[in-house]
């Protein structure tokens, strides 16, 4: 791999690696290492030392909360989450979306929290958290506080976390009754980084036949994951039907200037982003009557 | 499936040969016991790192090494400059002027001309030093304009890469046979389309390139341990650039992960690992980094085609084409413009076209030099051919099967004689075509297509890809680039050797990289020596050592099944002759009464009379006291042969010649599904039909059937390499380069014919390159799937982006495609689309 020289120490504590973090402004954390691995082999950001959290028992479990939500532990692998039963009886796309993640290799090495630390433009558990309302839990030497994801999320491999401050967990809320969430990605390639997708979340009304409330995230549009506030808009209140969620989807990113690069232009992306919103809110409404329609999307 | 047509006979082909063996490697191979080039090293080596320009064009104003050179574990650093001062001449160059004024050597010197350049080498004691010390070494750049479009680069006004040239053009030539204006003037219509562009990719090798080069200064021996697949060609390049004669290079190479042509470009690397070991005083150890592969290890020609007109006749007759094109080389000119002659072996492709005017010119361009890539040349122009075969049949409302049949070379009319002399040896292309469109289930997508109709979001595209892939070149068709080239013919050496326990072991000039020449070498010597395959142990790899090559020794250019079968079969039936000498000698036999079978000598009828092999090596090696002289001097049991194609050399003038021996075909059709809203093109069917003359091993056919499909479909759809203006370039990773793995690539089936050529001693022809079948078929299929009226699919390469843009395109807009139809005598009636 050829990384610069670094140091590497494996505390035995949360504690002891906010210290170490804290005291060292080089510091940096390494949980499974697929992202921040590839960054310092490609020698586009330095460390002087990599704090091995990988290890820790309390940063690698899944519990549920008093509320129904999921408290996920920022080491929990993709892997464990595919496979948690827990993660798979009340966020189940949570669980398909890490399942679609790169290959079984990387799926048991990388984590939710590298995932959302190094914030990849095209990383796939941020669009999904910012839809199912997730809160990243940071913590530092001196406190602890709350980040929605929708906040944490700054830039292209930028995110909330001040220096010295830990990712510990990602609470997820539980999905409320009448519910479903979606997720859609396109990508020109089997392995290949999605040009484009959506998450979304919807809640219907007791009928089930139409859509109450709504989350529509895009994700590889912008830097970061970015809720469409004004398809939502238009969601709210339309009939749950393929129709009219392609009515309300047609508009969608029409506001926005989707990045270019070599993976899509900007015009493509935004005809794309429309595909794979209403793509997603389709699964999302399956879900939410209580089918796992979206069981083949890929999460890529 | 296999339709075989009559077996070839023949002394050579008896048991083992043809027969569908699993490969003797794979057994290693699979098991992770591979020794591969970073599996080796020298004593005391040290670990190379390139210091490369992050610049597509710019001046070195400075560089300044001292802050590596204080590291510690740094043995040294080699700069451009430095390394000139250590050189007797530039790189030889294939080209005349102006070509040959376009110099290089082994490190950028003055400027840099694409990014990635190699500025300096540094030697360490670790790679991580090395890298860290490369990082610190600062090379002040005066970044200059780049050109990175072929087209452009020809352009007078363009930036210069080379001032001494005075032009970016390389080589320019017209290849004009028959009367192609007589055509276009007499033809029922004239197809003219604006432009063709083939892009560029790679066939990403899963090893990447590499090298461990030692300069001895006590015996001037510069030992060269790489995957270099053409051991001997890098060695008459860079010798005479570093001083060093043939006698004192050792070219060893050992098992290669994937080569595909890419690694003939590498010779500078190994040209500055060779004097920075000198400097150094030890071995230099490189392993190139895959990024640092796809910036710098050379990529496969681009090619432009612009003002293109095709004359065809009411029937649906292609009298010819004319056209322009241009091949972007890329910055350095590593093998080129061997490809601008290179194409020509194929100049009809597969049809009967007669009149074919192409005015060719290649350019330099500030991007990655490009090196010879599986279908080397010719795909690019078959490419083209292709299309305008299916933009005809498109165009002209007839159907493309009949279209193609029409043109087609026919059974009948082999050894066909192309317009510019070329011998097409054997093949059956209609059957070919029928066999893979029942594979491919034709009939039942034609009504699938039909009862899907408008309105589904989707639509489905059947299309066909006819191709060639011509083998053994005739190394004189270079002379047409530059008569002034001492090169023509071909040739390659095995030595088959009894060893001195009667072991049979052969040693071949090539560089086998997953063609399975260890297992079809064995099955060619087991045949004539009367034992298994597994008797035969084949060396792995060249080594120069061995002394079986010759210079243009090594594994390209589809031609082991002639030049390296056909020299195994040489040197195995002499060894045979040397075995029955001794054997009648020591049996008190006649040589016709001797048989070779088990690894025993016997006389045929009396086996009681036998000796094993172990006994005549015996009475060589061992227990030679009182043999005749006579015996001894014929009999070393190490028979050494060359086996040499029959050619002539070329008519520079006219531009004709037989370029090539052999032209295995390939039919493919593909069938695929678009996705209207995102322009995802699925592939649902999947047939191709090869037929590579007699097959020594089918399963190794089938193999590089399978591989040179997948890298086709591959480059069709998913993998590109882009420059931006300024020399950037956009994929320099697996992040932005999706490199096809098995799940993009859908089941294909294959099927076969088998048509012997008459010109090899073994019925085979070379083959392995595919000709870029997938990327005609796909092609092919999208155009079906778009429909009439619709945009003419003018790019290789059909992301999914592109194909929702073409479906998304207005009626109305420009469609890139024009018929002039010429009504009753008068050249009239423009039906401009």
């Amino acid at each position: 791999m050829l990384l610069e020289q670094v140091e590497y120490v494996r505390p035995e504590s949360v504690g002891d690696a906010l210290e170490i973090l804290a005291s060292d402004e080089g510091a940096a954390p390494l949980a499974g290492g697929q992202s921040l691995v590839n960054v310092l082999k490609n020698r586009v950001a330095s460390v002087d030392v990599l704090v091995d959290i990988s290890r820790l028992a309390e940063l690698s479990s899944i519990a549920r909360t008093a509320d129904g939500g999921l408290s996920i532990g920022a080491c929990v692998t993709y892997d464990a989450l595919d496979r948690s039963p827990e993660v798979r009886a009340s966020h189940w796309m949570l669980g398909e979306v890490a399942a679609h993640i790169e290959d079984q290799q990387i799926r048991n090495k990388g984590t939710i929290g590298g995932n959302c630390c190094l914030s990849d433009p095209t990383n796939n558990l941020p669009p999904i958290l910012v839809a199912l309302g997730a809160v990243m839990e940071l913590r530092s030497r001196t406190g602890e506080r709350s980040v929605p994801a929708v906040d944490f999320f700054k830039g292209y491999f930028a995110t909330a976390l001040e220096p010295g401050e830990l990712l510990v967990s990602v609470t997820v809320p539980p999905i409320p009754e009448h519910s479903g969430a979606g997720y859609a990605s396109l990508a020109v390639g089997a392995d290949a980084k999605a040009l484009v997708r959506a998450a979304a979340r919807v809640t219907l009304d007791g009928s089930g036949a139409t859509i109450a409330d709504s989350c529509l995230v895009l994700a590889r549009v912008a830097h970061v994951p970015v809720r469409d506030a004004e398809a939502e808009a238009r969601l709210n209140g339309a009939d749950a039907t393929e129709e009219a969620v392609r009515a309300a989807c047609a508009g969608v990113a029409d506001g926005m200037q989707p990045i270019a690069d070599v993976h899509g232009s900007s015009e493509y992306r935004r005809q794309m982003a429309k595909v794979t919103a209403r793509r997603a809110v389709v699964q999302a409404i399956a879900a939410a009557r209580g089918s796992r329609n979206g069981s083949t999307a890929g999460g890529k | 499936m296999t339709i075989t047509s009559a077996p070839v006979t023949g002394e050579a082909t008896k048991t083992w040969s043809g027969r569908a063996m699993p490969r003797k490697e794979d057994w290693r191979l699979v098991q992770g016991q591979g020794s591969f080039v970073d599996d080796g090293g020298m004593y005391g080596q040290g670990y190379a790192w390139f210091v490369r320009s992050p610049y597509g064009h710019a001046r070195i104003v400075s560089i300044d090494c001292e802050p590596a050179l204080s590291m510690d574990g740094v043995y040294t650093v080699l700069t451009g400059e430095e390394a000139k001062a250590m050189c007797e001449a530039p790189f030889f160059a294939i080209a005349p002027p102006p070509g040959s004024l376009m110099q290089e050597w082994p490190l950028a010197v003055g400027k840099v001309r694409y990014q990635g350049d190699a500025v300096a080498v540094v030697l360490a004691d670790s790679r991580e030093t090395a890298r860290d010390a490369a990082e610190r070494i600062v090379v002040e750049y005066e970044p200059l304009p780049a050109v990175t479009e072929g087209v452009a680069a020809a352009d007078p006004t363009a930036p210069l890469l080379y001032d001494e040239a005075g032009t970016n053009v390389v080589w320019h030539g017209v290849f004009d046979y028959g009367d192609v204006d007589w055509a276009l003037e007499n033809a029922d219509h004239v197809v003219k389309l604006d432009r063709l562009h083939f892009h560029r990719f790679s066939s990403t090798p899963l090893e990447c390139n590499g090298a461990v080069v030692d300069f001895d200064h006590g015996t001037g021996m510069v030992s060269v341990l790489s995957n270099y697949q053409m051991p001997m060609f890098a060695a008459m390049v860079i010798g005479p650039t570093i001083g060093v004669p043939m006698n004192k290079f050792n070219f060893v190479t050992k098992d290669i992960g994937g080569a595909f042509g890419l690694k003939i470009g590498f010779y500078p690397q190994i040209a500055a690992l060779a004097l920075l070991s000198k400097k150094a005083g030890r071995p230099a150890k490189w392993t190139e980094f895959r990024t640092e592969h796809m910036l710098t290890a050379g990529h496969g020609n681009e090619r432009t085609f612009i003002d293109i007109e095709v004359p065809v006749m009411a029937d649906g007759t292609i009298l010819g084409v004319k056209a322009r094109a241009f091949d972007d080389a890329g910055a350095y000119l590593h093998y080129e413009p061997l490809g601008a002659v290179i194409w020509s072996q194929v100049v009809p492709g597969c049809y009967k076209l007669k009149h074919v005017r192409v005015d060719y010119t290649e350019v330099v361009s500030n991007k990655c030099p490009v090196t010879p890539n599986r279908g080397y040349s010719r795909m690019q122009h078959l490419w083209m051919i292709e299309r305008i075969v299916d933009v005809v049949a498109h165009e002209l409302g007839l159907d493309p099967v009949e279209v193609r049949k029409r043109n087609y070379v026919q059974p009948e009319d082999y050894p066909y004689e192309t317009p510019n002399g070329c011998i097409y040896d054997s093949g059956d292309l209609p059957r070919s075509l029928d066999i893979a469109l029942e594979l491919a289930h034709v009939d039942e997508w034609r009504a699938r297509q039909r009862e899907l109709g408008t309105g589904s979001g989707r639509r489905i595209g059947i299309g066909i890809g006819s191709t060639l892939d011509s083998g053994t070149n005739n190394f004189g068709q270079s002379r047409i680039i530059n008569p002034e080239l001492p090169f023509s013919g071909n040739g390659e050496v095995a030595i088959a050797k009894l060893d001195l326990f009667g072991e049979i072991n052969v040693n071949l000039g090539t560089t086998p990289q997953g063609q399975g020449h260890e297992t079809t070498a064995s099955q060619v010597a087991a045949d004539i020596l009367g034992v298994t395959p597994d008797d035969v142990t084949v060396s792995t790899g060249f080594n120069q050592a061995n002394n079986a090559y010759v210079g243009f020794s090594g594994t390209y250019a589809s031609q082991f099944a002639v030049t390296g079968l056909c020299a195994v079969m040489g040197a195995a039936q002499k060894l045979r002759h040397q075995i029955v000498k001794l054997a009648a000698f020591a049996l008190h036999a006649d040589e016709d009464e001797i048989e070779l079978a088990g690894g025993v000598a016997r006389v045929r009828g009396d086996e009681e009379r036998a000796i094993p092999f172990i006994g005549l090596a015996n009475m060589v090696y061992t227990n030679n006291a009182g043999l005749p002289a006579e015996l001894l001097n014929e009999c070393d049991l190490n028979a050494r042969y060359a086996y040499v194609p029959p050619f002539e050399v070329p008519d520079t003038v006219a531009k004709t010649g037989n370029l090539t021996l052999t032209y295995a075909s390939q039919v493919h059709v593909c069938v695929v599904e678009i996705d209207e809203e995102t322009g995802e093109v699925k592939i649902l069917d999947y047939a191709a039909v090869d037929d590579c003359g007699k097959r020594i091993n089918p399963l190794v056919v089938e193999g590089q059937v399978h591989g040179a499909t997948g890298l086709g479909i591959a480059a069709s759809l998913y993998e590109s390499l882009d420059y931006d203006e300024s020399g950037q370039l956009e994929e320099p990773s697996f992040y932005e380069y999706h490199v096809a793995t098995s799940l993009d690539i859908p089941n294909i089936v294959c099927g076969d014919i088998e048509s012997p050529s008459p010109f090899t001693p073994n019925g085979a022809k070379g083959m392995g390159e595919g000709g870029g079948a997938p990327l005609h078929a796909v092609c092919s299929a999208i155009q079906d799937a778009i429909g009439a009226g619709g945009p003419i699919v003018t790019d290789s390469h059909n992301h999914w982006a592109r194909v929702y843009e073409m479906l998304q395109r207005a009626p109305g807009a420009p469609r890139g495609v024009e018929v002039i139809s010429r009504s009753a005598g008068s050249d009239t009636g423009a039906t401009s689309l």
